[in-house]
């Protein structure tokens, strides 16, 4: 079975993929998506191809059955140029990497842990209860909201319930595994939700339905002291609204994993926004790195072989996203 | 029946607690810095201690029969000073917060947040995303983490961590009935066994004779090169020399420090929490003492104090006896 794994993720994880295949495939390899002298002649014979991008201009593919992602999120793929007759299937396992972030930095924002590490570790007591410091805050008793209840949300949810939190969730198709969740709203609904919550956690996948989902307005629904978790894409959230938000202290703080503005090889000291969300400090923010750890890597790649290994056998996929 | 509010802490709590005391008990409140001069009188018909400290130069306090501490530690009770057949009570209220803050540690520590987040805000630096495909980052899902102390404290990081698909071992002074979230709980004297499984240890106990250095040079050598420790407890528990060596030198993995084995006082309001500058050390997050020091803490505490009062006030049993002098 002719495979290609195909740009720079896979490339890179195609020989770890391989050691954990049972069944025999033809591999090939190739990192750059614009080198299309070698790219025609690859799509051209792949029956299946490994990847997280498929653009518009790519060539055509008339062999292929199978797009395997190497990631969960499919948003990078463009759907109506995939070739007919192929299923799409993405991976996971990500789940309980990004569900100990969410916990991470919802504790983290709560115990205003930057600012007390920073000023103790320069010499101040500021925080210490008999230098008469303000006491910090408990996710004790806290509603956290979860936009995209899918498997993070559970995750996060299964975790969040451990420490006292009510938590609510928002989706847009109805949800048949509630998990942890006491209430679950329609996404149109979540006007109503937004009031509620201390914390925020978005966990959707980008669409139509969730670009721009939080704008200033919902925003503004927000308790001032609520805390806004992103794992899902940037574009989810209104970049200017959000730094307006922070900045004019109408938002308790957020935790920032995905970002406007993407490392690239041509701008690789680019800030990942226009706005300084790094000069306010009740902003935690990382480098889309909350689901990678060793443990993602082996459930990812394992359960990506397993995939390839069930569709060389001819037997039914795992993770299908959409056929085409 | 007399009650003296002693420090700048049980003056607090005096405001916290004042409407749901008992009708007839007379308070006074000594607040900080402590007026030695109003102590005798103050000290001389008190029925009931509300502190966090006696000491034995203090005057005399014949007609004390209830210590009640503000905090949980009570080894600031000079007890050979204290009237015979006195009882002491501590509070409460703390473990959950202290729990969120081993939890939180234990997170941040694991997922290197510090330096991630550190080199992220500072310079721009995906080194450590996807994208650039860095270094993974660790998880806690499947470490082994040892609770040293399972009192209340230890319970509660338990019931937190078990979620997150940990295995939760813990050690204590006296036996204790295991719960479900805890595969294994040792006697203290058999804790070198339960050290070198760890991936995580986070000191929860008391701090008495037989946990005072407790953790030496010899027990961080049992540990992990990897291992995170955690102390929220007492800075005393822990060998200083041999921890700040240890973190120097790499042969743990990072640390998580609340508790210090030094604290400001009037001659040194700036005094730093130990003789080594742990603040400096990349691998270690340190906080000022303030792991239980909620809101949500100090009204459950508030509580608990005006309970006993209560309590005492009309004869019934009391709630958190640590001791009768």
């Amino acid at each position: 079975m002719k495979t290609l794994f195909l740009g720079g993720l896979a490339a890179r994880v195609a020989p770890r993929i391989q050691a954990r295949m049972t069944e025999k495939i033809e591999p090939s390899v190739l990192a750059e998506l614009t080198d299309m002298q070698r790219l025609i002649p690859a799509l051209a014979e792949a029956e299946i191809v490994v990847g997280h991008i498929w653009n518009k201009d790519f060539p055509e593919a008339p062999r292929l059955k199978l797009l395997q992602a190497a990631t969960a999120g499919v948003d990078m793929i463009d759907l109506p140029s995939l070739p007919r007759g192929i299923a799409l299937c993405n991976v996971y396992g990500h789940e309980p990497a990004i569900a100990e972030y969410v916990l991470m930095t919802m504790l983290a924002l709560n115990f205003r842990l930057l600012d007390t590490v920073t000023d103790f570790r320069a010499g101040s007591w500021a925080a210490h209860q008999p230098a008469g410091g303000s006491p910090h805050g408990e996710i004790f008793g806290k509603t956290l909201g979860i936009v995209g209840y899918g498997r993070i949300g559970r995750d996060v949810a299964k975790r969040a319930a451990s420490f006292g939190c009510k938590v609510i969730a928002a989706n847009r198709s109805p949800v048949a595994d509630q998990g942890d969740a006491v209430e679950i709203y329609l996404l149109a609904e979540l006007d109503r939700m937004l009031p509620q919550c201390d914390a925020l956690l978005v966990a959707a996948g980008l669409a139509p339905e969730t670009q721009g989902l939080i704008d200033a307005r919902r925003l503004a629904l927000m308790k001032p002291t609520a805390l806004l978790i992103n794992i899902g894409r940037a574009a989810i959230v209104d970049e200017e609204a959000l730094y307006t938000a922070l900045k004019g202290n109408k938002l308790g703080g957020a935790a920032l994993d995905v970002w406007w503005r993407h490392w690239s090889p041509a701008h690789p000291d680019e800030r990942p926004s226009r706005y300084p969300f790094h000069e306010l400090t009740n902003v935690l923010m990382t480098p889309h790195c909350s689901g990678f750890t060793d443990g993602t890597a082996d459930r990812r790649w394992g359960d990506l072989a397993a995939n390839l290994d069930r569709f060389v056998r001819g037997e039914p996929l795992n993770n299908i996203v959409m056929r085409t | 029946m007399k009650a003296l509010f002693l420090g700048g802490v049980a003056a607090d709590t005096y405001a916290g607690i004042e409407a749901e005391l008992p009708a007839g008990l007379d308070s006074v409140v000594v607040g900080e810095p402590i007026d030695r001069a109003k102590l005798p009188q103050a000290a001389i018909d008190t029925d009931i201690l509300v502190s966090n400290h006696w000491r034995a130069d203090y005057p005399p306090a014949p007609k004390f029969r209830l210590v009640q501490s503000v905090a949980t530690g009570v080894e600031l009770f000079d007890l050979a000073a204290l009237p015979k057949g006195c009882v002491v009570c501590n509070s409460f209220g703390h473990e959950t917060a202290i729990a969120e803050y081993v939890v939180m540690a234990m997170l941040a520590l694991h997922h290197r947040f510090f330096q991630i987040s550190g080199e992220f805000r500072e310079h721009g630096s995906w080194a450590t995303s996807w994208v650039q495909s860095g270094t993974p980052h660790g998880e806690v899902r499947g470490t082994t983490l040892g609770i040293v102390g399972y009192g209340r404290v230890g319970r509660e990081v338990a019931r937190r961590a078990a979620p997150f698909g940990c295995r939760i071992l813990a050690a204590n002074r006296s036996p204790r009935e295991r719960d479900q979230e805890v595969e294994r709980i040792y006697p203290l004297a058999e804790l070198d066994q339960m050290l070198p499984q760890c991936d995580t240890v986070a000191i929860c106990t008391a701090l008495g004779p037989e946990t005072t250095g407790l953790i030496t040079a010899r027990r961080l050598a049992l540990m992990k090169p990897t291992a995170f420790l955690i102390n929220i407890a007492r800075g005393q528990v822990i060998d200083e020399d041999a921890l700040f060596a240890a973190l120097r030198d790499n042969r743990v993995g990072g640390a998580a420090i609340d508790v210090w084995w030094q604290y400001p006082n009037q001659d040194d309001p700036a005094r730093r929490g130990s003789r080594y500058p742990f603040h400096e050390l990349p691998n270690t997050i340190v906080t000022p003492h303030n792991s239980g020091w909620t809101a949500g803490m100090v009204r459950r505490r508030w509580d608990e104090i005006a309970d006993n009062i209560g309590r005492y006030c009309r004869g019934d049993s009391l709630i958190n006896l640590v001791t009768t002098v």
